[in-house]
């Protein structure tokens, strides 16, 4: 069946008494929402299904992946020092002897949760900020995106190493770091769509009905943002682990004996000679999370993005 | 065009002054007191008020303020506390190390980016478009210091072929550029794909194939230098990126650089230092962008009609 049959079927029923009744669960499908659309075009793309599906895992180790390793985190073993990998250390063992595997598995959590709790911050941040520039204009959106020029005239690590320094090192200053700058891109963005919805005519019907302003900020045009805010999160998220990872790395993020991606590479660089393997896993381990939340962000890309609409 | 130009340039003024005035009180939040870090650990009080007085910081932030500020119009950027020696000393040789490095990375980079970009754009759909995107996605996904240490691995410690650290010969540059650029040709390559894909659906593509011209010619002459326009603009922008890139790659290849030294500085509580060099980045990137923005107006007519 087309789709025009379809579309014509469904205008072609007659009206009845109780219309929501009468919608079977056949036509249910039929239907076609922002939403469903969205997945069905989603789930066209093989690789972003496949980086949904690694990202669910990282989540899933994250969460229980603590309570199932073999070796504690921090667990001392000076007869096995920088052993290779084997049946026993799947990943080897560092300088201490201890499991580089059951490490990483507990080093998910913390580059998970800096990620995604930095990138949450910045961009609820970033969407208000937005919202009120783009809607009220004058001298709010000028002091708004004058700090916001002012942060993005700084390149992105400095910034955050500015602000570490500020601050001092640490995982919760990280996340203050890598969430201040990420803020001025959510800020832009929702302030662009904000001040396209603000004129469209459902706002202004809403606003001759006396809605008030927040509910008209957060009821209308809000959503209205939300794809495109969903698409530059997730995008987000793979550069503020690479961010996060590189300050630990420095040594201005996690500090030792924490098991922080970053931190477990930079202290291999100590063993490059005769221990690859320290520097080799901690970072395929960074590289396949940053780059499924990558993959996953060009699909949700592809599936929401309304110039690509076929 | 000229006034135009004029026109940037005093816009980007209030940006600099804030940047400037944003950089002095943010490192006066640092905590921690400079002035017996300067002395020492064994230094009495007293011996920590005289270094305060010397450096200044005794005087109110506003006197300190003016005083910085005018420091700068001079090209004063203040004396180390680290090295004692001025900044502007401190910074001018690994300056040049830091320029030369981001050169080369941006240029093999935008080479290699744009050669890939529409490899697979011309391929679209086909094998040859997959790989080159699936390069391209893993080249921003990799973390540059782990690449470093890759390359450390393979050419350095296997191979032998060339040094791991410094900045004395061309060969010590090598290394370094290939892990600063990775992530740029990665972007660059992305953006050109969807670039020259859209350029190869415009009306005066058909036209030119419709008029038999071959596919290279077509290729180069009419989608490529269409949607250059955009490429340079996007080349541009990741100069910044370089930049703040500079530092963990620095820190890789322990390279005399700004990166390493802004590192060191920030370790140290080096206030002035931290300040400069802060500052340099973003006056670096500020002045990038604007010179981005003049090449864009010179390349685009519709701009340079107004």
């Amino acid at each position: 069946m087309t789709e025009e049959k379809k579309k014509q079927d469904q205008t072609q029923k007659p009206l009845e008494a109780n219309p929501q009744a009468a919608i079977t669960d056949a036509e249910k499908a039929d239907i076609r929402t922002p939403l469903s659309e969205a997945i069905r075009k989603f789930k066209k793309q093989k690789n972003s299904v496949i980086a949904l599906c690694f990202i669910l895992f990282l989540v899933l180790v994250a969460v229980v992946g603590y309570y199932l390793v073999p070796f504690g985190i921090n667990q001392y073993d000076y007869n096995a020092i920088l052993q290779g990998p084997s049946g026993k250390h799947l990943f080897g063992t560092d300088e201490f002897g201890r499991d580089l595997f059951s490490r990483i598995v507990c080093g998910t959590r913390i580059s998970l949760a800096v990620g995604l709790s930095a990138v949450t911050v910045g961009a609820i941040c970033g969407t208000i900020l937005g919202l009120l520039s783009g809607y009220y204009g004058g001298i709010i959106d000028s002091i708004i995106m004058r700090i916001c020029d002012t942060l993005f005239a700084f390149p992105g690590i400095i910034l955050a190493i500015a602000i570490v320094a500020v601050l001092g090192s640490g995982l919760y200053n990280v996340v203050i770091a890598v969430a201040v700058f990420s803020t001025p891109t959510f800020a832009r963005l929702v302030r662009s769509r904000t001040l396209a919805l603000k004129e469209a005519v459902f706002v202004q019907a809403a606003k001759s009905m006396g809605a008030s302003d927040m509910r008209i900020l957060f009821k209308h045009i809000l959503p209205g943002a939300i794809p495109e805010i969903i698409v530059q999160y997730t995008m987000s998220v793979g550069t503020s682990i690479l961010t996060a990872s590189s300050l630990s790395f420095l040594g201005m993020g996690a500090q030792p004996p924490t098991p922080e991606w970053g931190l477990l590479l930079s202290n291999g660089r100590n063993y490059l000679l005769e221990s690859a393997h320290i520097t080799l896993f901690p970072g395929l381990a960074i590289f396949f999370t940053v780059l499924s939340f990558n993959i996953f962000g060009d699909g949700l890309r592809d599936a929401l993005d309304p110039k690509l609409t076929d | 065009m000229l006034k135009y130009t004029c026109k940037r340039i005093l816009g980007m003024i209030p940006t600099l002054l804030i940047v400037v005035t944003f950089v002095f009180f943010f490192v006066r939040m640092i905590p921690g007191d400079p002035a017996r870090l300067v002395a020492g650990e064994q230094a009495t009080l007293e011996d920590v008020e005289n270094v305060r007085v010397s450096l200044g910081l005794d005087k109110p932030i506003p006197v300190q303020y003016a005083k910085y500020v005018t420091g700068l119009m001079k090209g004063d950027l203040g004396m180390s506390l680290r090295t004692k020696r001025p900044v502007t000393k401190e910074i001018s040789t690994r300056y040049v190390n830091t320029m030369k490095l981001t050169f080369i990375s941006l240029f093999w980079s935008a080479v290699v980016g744009v050669a890939l970009g529409v490899w697979s754009g011309i391929h679209r759909g086909k094998w040859q478009d997959y790989l080159g995107m699936a390069m391209a996605v893993s080249g921003i996904s990799m973390p540059s210091f782990w690449v470093g240490f890759l390359l450390i691995m393979a050419f350095s410690v296997k191979l032998g072929w060339l040094p791991t650290t410094g900045a004395s010969s061309w060969k010590a540059f090598i290394l370094p550029a290939i892990t600063l650029g990775v992530h740029i040709a990665a972007v660059v390559a992305r953006f050109t794909r969807s670039s020259i894909i859209e350029t190869m659906q415009e009306d005066y593509v058909r036209t030119a194939r419709a008029k038999g011209l071959t596919e290279r010619v077509v290729i180069w002459k009419h989608a490529f230098r269409n949607s250059l326009l955009s490429v340079v603009t996007v080349v541009g922008l990741q100069f910044g990126f370089l930049l703040g890139g500079a530092v963990v790659v620095e820190a890789v290849f322990a390279f005399p650089g700004l990166g390493s030294l802004l590192i060191e500085s920030v370790n140290y509580r080096d206030y002035p230092a931290i300040q400069s060099l802060i500052l340099i980045f973003s006056l670096q990137f500020v002045v990038i962008n604007l010179l981005v923005d003049m090449l864009y107006a010179y390349l685009n007519p519709e701009i340079k009609l107004q």
